[in-house]
């Protein structure tokens, strides 16, 4: 039987870290298409490159193997021109790397903010102050009890919406209204299940009739481009919109919990 | 023959007959149900385009009880759109419109069933397209095409599209429903309804956009018509004005002012220009304070920035189809009624944010005042202006003279295209003003003004925050530390090597 040539060990760890490299892009950047800091890529490799340099190193003699190719490099004077060939280059390529880590990197100050902070206990609107505690929407009983009513109700939401909120949120209720793209904080997206089914509908209504500038410190209340409704429509004309935003996503207010 | 066979067959021969414009048969009824759920808040009930977010679109929804459409492949005097033009305006959607592609929501089957309902409205159940585009042999792009192509479009199409293929207005242009229409800036790809591609392009120029006043380039009765290969070079050039200095890159979010030697530019013309990274960002109509404004002109404005030891200068570029000059003749034509002057405007906080919290984008607000430089076109026999204003919110505005700021404004309007230089001293005597820091990151917001568009006092496009950079020079720090690095490591090599060869030697003896 032939023998597979065996890969000399110092390779063997190069290929292993590449693998896990190569895995890593593979990941994030494709499968997940995520965003992944540089920084946390630098650490897990650090990490990556130590682990393998200690299951290579493990025993004296698996260490001793690893680094004879690199022993030879330097101390056989038959590699001698290879050497100087590598002598040159890393420093090189060192020097390249540090150049490049000095050079001023000019990125924008990162701007954390928490997309949905929590709500007042009640908010003023107008000459109104509103409990957030027990706020309902008005409509909502005729879903069951005159579901006639209600179809109206939300058609008439739907207008509402159609001629006030789609530039930004979206014909489909998706967050990419033909003004989305300008907007930072962009847009939230309706259909997506991290948004309002994870909402009352009283955290709906404060920050349809408070907008932006009704958000607390925490919610960056300066960079949010959503209006101030209340500015513009009624208190009614709020609740039916948000019976809309249900009933197009299909999903469902968060109850307040029992008990 | 075997039932089984038969069916097998009868699959594979729909398949291979199957063409993109003569698909499946939807069922009109299912496709009244997904209408009126997705589509009546636009194209209205009656599918007349008068739904109730209608007034405040532009371009306005299409109305399909006129059964016809904008943008088809059937021949220029056919009326009838084949079903893969109304596949693609349903699936792929209108881009720079409020149309929205619904392919992501809807099912290949369920679109089916939305045009078989489309077709009810404009009376086209039963109609056949008679006419196709004939694309003849496509002529692939080359410097050669596209050079026969711009002698073509100079002659055929500057009228209305202008030299530089912006749409500069010459005259005032309407569908057939009297409503005003602009010509497409053709240098915005991202603009066009039906995408850019050359053989999109083609379609366009032989069918024209039926309902305006681009008319058929194909049609034998036209003065103006182009042979089939001529529309390719027109088409090729068409492609080709695409301006990549003003296509958005979402993640560039900061204007970098280098630092430059030997005087700051203070006109636009000025090459030192060509110095300075360009950023551009997306402008949007103000919509979120009274009097609301939803019928921009304009989608995109490109800023960049210099400085030295003394002052900033910020050059501000904006496509405008009109120089709008209130008092001439020429420009009030074009406008209409309400002209004003065009505009442009730089917000910037009074005092440089110390920590996360900045002024509110629109405006500022009570506690975090903001200034606005605001230079106006002037009127047809005035000059341009630049004032100076403090803000606490929308609309409450403070002027102050410019001049005692040291801010300074020009302005050159050539070809469709605005572009304007401010200039303002680093630091000034007023507690009120911004003094501007090198390497701090600085908000910096913008707004433009079309006086041709009805744009005037809020009714304007706008960006939200962005950040100003005054870039320190590198210096030489990095290539200290490369030096250094690289001493480091040779004289780490040498040692090692020669440590080996003195072992080598110390063992021969």
């Amino acid at each position: 039987m032939r023998r597979i040539p065996k890969i000399p060990r110092l390779l063997q760890a190069v290929l292993v870290v590449v693998f896990f490299h190569a895995g890593f892009v593979l990941v994030f950047d494709y499968l997940l298409a995520q965003v992944i800091p540089a920084s946390l890529l630098t650490m897990y490799m650090f990490f990556v490159v130590v682990g393998v340099f200690m299951v290579f190193t493990f025993t004296e003699d698996s260490a001793r193997e690893m680094v004879a190719p690199i022993k030879a490099l330097v101390e056989d004077p038959s590699k001698r021109r290879t050497r100087n060939v590598v002598f040159a280059i890393v420093p090189l390529i060192a020097g390249g790397f540090a150049y490049n880590h000095m050079l001023p990197r000019f990125e924008a100050p990162l701007e954390l903010r928490s997309i949905h902070p929590a709500p007042p206990s009640s908010v003023k609107i107008g000459d109104k102050r509103y409990n957030l505690l027990t706020l309902e929407n008005p409509f909502r009983e005729t879903e069951t009890q005159d579901p006639e009513r209600f179809a109206e109700l939300v058609a008439e939401g739907a207008a509402i919406y159609i001629a006030n909120c789609q530039y930004c949120h979206g014909d489909k209720l998706d967050g990419k209204g033909p003004y989305a793209r300008a907007l930072n904080p962009t847009p939230l997206n309706f259909q997506d299940i991290g948004t309002i089914a994870q909402l009352q509908e009283s955290f709906l209504f404060w920050r349809i009739a408070t907008g932006g500038p009704g958000l607390p410190d925490e919610g960056a209340p300066w960079l949010s481009s959503m209006p101030v409704w209340s500015d513009f429509l009624s208190e009614d004309e709020i609740w039916k919109v948000i019976l809309f935003l249900y009933d197009y996503t299909g999903h469902r207010p968060r109850a307040w919990e029992q008990g | 023959m075997n039932p089984k066979y038969a069916a097998l067959t009868a699959l594979i021969a729909a398949l291979l007959l199957a063409h993109p414009a003569a698909a499946a048969p939807g069922d009109p009824d299912k496709g009244e149900a997904i209408y009126t759920q997705r589509c009546v808040g636009c194209h209205g009930d009656e599918g007349d385009g008068m739904g109730p977010g209608a007034e405040r679109l532009n371009p306005p929804p299409r109305d399909f009880t006129m059964g016809f459409y904008k943008f088809r492949t059937t021949g220029f005097d056919d009326y009838v759109p084949n079903d893969a033009d109304l596949m693609r305006m349903i699936r792929d959607g209108m881009p720079g419109t409020a149309m929205p592609g619904w392919g992501d929501l809807l099912s290949e089957a369920e679109m089916w069933d939305l045009i078989a309902y489309l077709k009810v409205f404009g009376g086209l159940e039963e109609e056949v397209p008679t006419d196709q585009v004939d694309y003849g042999e496509q002529v692939a792009t080359s410097a050669e095409s596209i050079a026969k192509g711009k002698a073509l479009f100079k002659d055929r199409c500057d009228e209305c599209h202008g030299a530089s293929g912006k749409g500069v207005a010459t005259k005032r242009l309407k569908d057939d429903g009297g409503a005003r229409t602009w010509p497409r800036n053709l240098t915005k790809p991202w603009t066009f309804r039906a995408s850019n591609e050359p053989r999109d392009i083609f379609s366009r120029i032989s069918v024209g956009i039926p309902g305006t006043q681009m008319p058929s380039f194909a049609d034998p009765k036209s003065k103006k018509i182009l042979t089939i290969e001529e529309r390719w070079h027109v088409a090729n050039y068409v492609h080709s004005l695409a301006e990549a200095t003003q296509v958005v890159r979402p993640e560039n979010t900061v204007v970098k002012a280098g630092r430059v030697d030997g005087g700051l530019p203070h006109s636009p013309d000025d090459p030192k220009w060509a110095e300075a990274e360009p950023s551009t960002f997306y402008l949007v109509p103000q919509i979120i304070a009274r009097e609301r404004f939803f019928t921009p002109s304009n989608d995109t404005i490109t800023v960049r920035a210099l400085y030295d030891d003394t002052a900033v200068a910020i050059l501000l570029e904006w496509d405008d189809r009109t120089r709008s000059l209130p008092g001439d003749p020429g420009a009030e034509t074009v406008a209409g009624p309400g002209l004003s002057q065009d505009a442009v405007a730089v917000q910037l906080p009074a005092v440089i944010p110390e920590g996360m919290r900045k002024p509110y984008f629109g405006m500022g607000d009570a506690a975090h005042p903001v200034n606005i430089w605001h230079w106006q076109s002037g009127p047809a026999d005035g000059v341009e202006s630049v004032r100076l204003f403090d803000a606490r919110g929308f609309g409450d505005l403070q002027e102050r003279p410019a001049g005692e700021s040291g801010l300074r404004a020009s302005g050159v309007y050539d070809a469709g295209t605005w572009r304007v230089v401010m200039l303002r001293p680093l630091s000034t005597g007023a507690g009120s003003d911004i003094q501007f820091s090198e390497g701090r990151f600085t908000p910096i917001a913008f707004a433009a003004w079309d006086g041709s568009n009805g744009e005037a006092g809020s009714k304007h496009t706008m960006t939200t925050w962005y950040w100003l950079l005054l870039k320190p020079p590198t210096g030489s720090r990095p290539y200290l530390a490369a030096l250094a690095v690289m001493i480091l490591i040779a004289g780490a090599q040498v040692w090692w090597a020669r440590g080996a060869a003195r072992r080598r030697r110390d063992g021969e003896t």
